[in-house]
């Protein structure tokens, strides 16, 4: 016992610490998670299955009519591609060191403006498609830019503004989706046009029909492009240093307020993106007065995957698996499909602990060193 | 008129109690997101208490709102533990620490709820019903023209509320405990060297502020929504930081801008009734004391001074 507990602490200490330690809040939330469904009277090992096959992970029992196990990858990813933008998003601002809480207003506001200019228009595909993405990022990154304005200027705590925001968003895009762009069967906004959504549906692939989201797409390039600014170039290498340690980076000649507001645009960019691949991709109408969950999940992702452009891919496709593959979860094992947010909820609450976990990794190790030390003495 | 004044109260209140419960923790040094997490759960906790009791006290019973209020208080304390637990115990990042304790908190209550739901009467809904508590007039001072309207139509809560504030502006200025805890927030080592216990006073004023926000929370949940859902997340919680934030982490201060937001609130919404606007329009003007808020931002956050040690884990050895 006492010396697997050691390899645990050399794990978390060593190299690949960070790696680690979100392998082992996943562990432990997967522990948690079957504690609650056994407490519950319900068989863990079906339930966790049965999330990995509604997300085409693993065959179900049986397919209704033209779908497949591709069909529900390809939903998968759909939901996936928006989650990874959105975490890309606040890893941005968390790494100049803001906390962008508002990424789900700037997904609305986004996802509102591409609906209304392009959604609703006759464009043909190619050009729409492209201002689609183009509205995305141009009105995210302005959304991103006010808040950072505020923060510089006026000295508004980011977490503040941007929660102020997302009401006063959630609020004027509900109003006029309510009297003006209403479905009135559904009471949501009506649908955009096929030609401006960002996800092909009913493309059959091996004889299932298949969504194919560009969003994906998109979402990946976008984490190596932050990888790449953050690891290679100057401006990069100015956000982390403002975001450590204001002080130190204005000593040294960083304009810390450009660097400021520059980072919340960037990251309201992102935001942006992750609201036309979510409203206009995933989703192709909008619920009027409703922000996403989608908004704080992404913080979870941004955490899990240790804010690294790279590790939230990962991480947003194990936070996807529990949201997307709820609903069946839900069909098969008869368990509320709230519990997927609860189950996210834990993940970052144990992803949270991981500053913690590394500090006592360290401390038994060192513990371990004077003692051997005394030994030789 | 009145009723601008009667609706604006009973929304300041709750809002008032909530944003002393964000300074208490504030002023210890913890930077507290997390308000609009303890109001959901002390409500949920409230409002489970209030849903067992109605079975056995029957439904119209007054006297289940008070017990629902102080079990609201204990919930709230209880979790709030979770959040000192990660602040001061596990030195997390506070913000993060809010956010996280938030996320899990409306998740806990929304699954917890149609639990609930089916284990006491089998339905899957996510709602307690709960109500609307009793109201009552104070005779004489009503009568006063416009302003009289504070005193019509009153829940008792904001009584309970009013004593609570006193009592929690003279613990707080008037009291050793008080001193010690805005001693922790500004300069934590000061008060290691004289011999207080800054983590025992931490966690402390978190669970104060975990206590006071259920309070509020059940409150909304018996007044604005008359019951509970997960609906209850608005956005209250954040609003009444903003209101601490915009008063300066003064309980005084803090009082007038929550009355401020009241007012504007149902001002608002009285606006758009003589106005004569269909009910669409009343999400514009729903949307007033958020954009109030960020207006009075600009002009007066330049001049704020929030607690010097708040947002940083106490640590022994830093000087």
């Amino acid at each position: 016992m006492k010396k697997k507990r050691h390899t645990l602490a050399h794990l978390l200490d060593g190299r690949h610490a960070s790696v680690w330690v979100s392998v082992l809040a996943v562990l432990l939330t997967l522990l948690t998670a079957g504690v609650m469904l056994l407490l519950m009277g319900k068989n863990p090992l079906i339930a966790f299955r049965s999330f990995l096959q509604g997300c085409g992970m693993l065959p179900k029992a049986n397919y209704g009519g033209g779908s497949g196990m591709l069909s529900d990858l390809s939903d998968f990813l759909n939901y996936m591609a928006p989650m990874l933008l959105a975490s890309l998003a606040f890893i941005v601002g968390f790494k100049a060191g803001l906390f962008n809480i508002g990424i789900a207003g700037q997904m609305l506001i986004s996802g509102f403006t591409a609906t209304v200019f392009i959604g609703y228009s006759k464009l043909s595909a190619l050009p729409a498609r492209i201002l689609v993405v183009v509205i995305g990022i141009l009105v995210g990154g302005l959304t991103g830019a006010l808040v950072g304005f505020l923060k510089y200027q006026f000295n508004i705590h980011e977490v503040v503004s941007t929660i102020m925001l997302n009401y006063i968003i959630s609020y004027l895009t509900g109003f006029f989706i309510n009297n003006h762009y209403v479905d009135m069967m559904t009471r949501t906004s009506r649908i955009c046009s096929a030609n401006a959504r960002l996800t092909l549906t009913n493309v059959m692939i091996a004889g299932v029909k298949c969504k194919l989201p560009i969003g994906i797409l998109i979402a990946v390039i976008m984490a190596f492009v932050v990888k790449f600014i953050f690891d290679k170039t100057v401006f990069g290498f100015e956000l982390k240093a403002v975001g450590q340690n204001r002080k130190c980076a204005k000593y040294t000649g960083v304009h810390v307020g450009n660097r400021i507001i520059l980072s919340m645009a960037f990251s309201g960019v992102l935001a942006g993106l992750a609201g036309v691949t979510y409203y206009l991709g995933y989703t192709n109408t909008i619920i009027p007065k409703t922000l996403v969950g989608m908004g704080y999940d992404s913080i979870s992702v941004a955490l899990l995957g240790n804010s690294s452009p790279i590790g939230s891919i990962f991480a947003s496709i194990i936070v996807s698996i529990f949201q997307q593959g709820a609903n069946y979860m839900s069909s098969m094992v008869n368990v509320a499909k709230e519990i997927a947010s609860l189950i996210t909820g834990i993940l970052l609450l144990y992803a949270s602990c991981g500053t913690y976990m590394k500090m006592r990794a360290h401390m038994v190790i060192q513990r371990d060193i004077d003692r051997e030390e005394e030994e030789k003495k | 008129m009145t009723k601008v004044f009667t609706d604006g109260l009973s929304f300041a209140m709750p809002l008032l109690i909530m944003a002393i419960g964000a300074i208490y923790s504030e002023k210890s040094g913890v930077t507290n997101l997390a308000i609009e997490g303890f109001q959901g759960f002390g409500a949920f906790i409230g409002s489970l208490i209030a849903i067992i009791l109605m079975g056995t006290m029957g439904q119209s019973s007054q006297a289940v709102l008070y017990i629902a209020m102080a079990f609201a208080a204990v919930g709230g304390g209880i979790y709030a533990c979770l959040h000192a637990l990660l602040c001061i115990r596990f030195k997390a990042n506070q913000v993060i620490s809010g956010v996280v304790v938030n996320i899990l908190a409306v998740a806990l209550t929304s699954f917890c709820t149609s639990l609930a739901n089916t284990k006491i009467n089998g339905t899957m809904s996510n709602k307690f019903i709960l109500g609307v508590s009793t109201r009552f007039t104070i005779p004489v001072i009503s009568r006063i023209p416009w302003v009289g309207g504070l005193f019509k139509n009153m829940y008792p809560f904001e009584i309970i509320i009013i004593v609570l504030v006193i009592f929690f502006w003279y613990l707080m200025y008037k009291t050793k405990f008080g001193m010690r805890l805005r001693a922790c927030g500004e300069n934590p080592q000061a008060v290691d060297a004289a011999g207080g216990d800054v983590e025992k006073t931490r966690w402390a004023a978190v669970i104060i502020s975990g206590a006071l926000s259920g309070i509020g929370g059940i409150c909304f949940a018996y007044s604005l929504l008359a019951n509970f859902s997960p609906s209850i997340y608005m956005g209250y919680g954040y609003l009444a930081i903003a209101a601490m934030i915009f008063g300066n982490w003064g309980i005084g201060t803090t009082a007038i801008v929550c009355m401020i937001f009241g007012l504007a609130k149902s001002g608002g919404y009285q606006l758009c009734i003589f106005m004569g606007l269909p009910s669409s329009y009343s999400d514009l003007f729903l949307m007033l004391p958020y954009v109030l808020t960020m207006i009075l931002l600009i002009f007066f956050s330049k001049k704020n001074h929030p607690p010097k040690a708040a947002g940083e884990a106490w640590d022994k050895g830093k000087r």
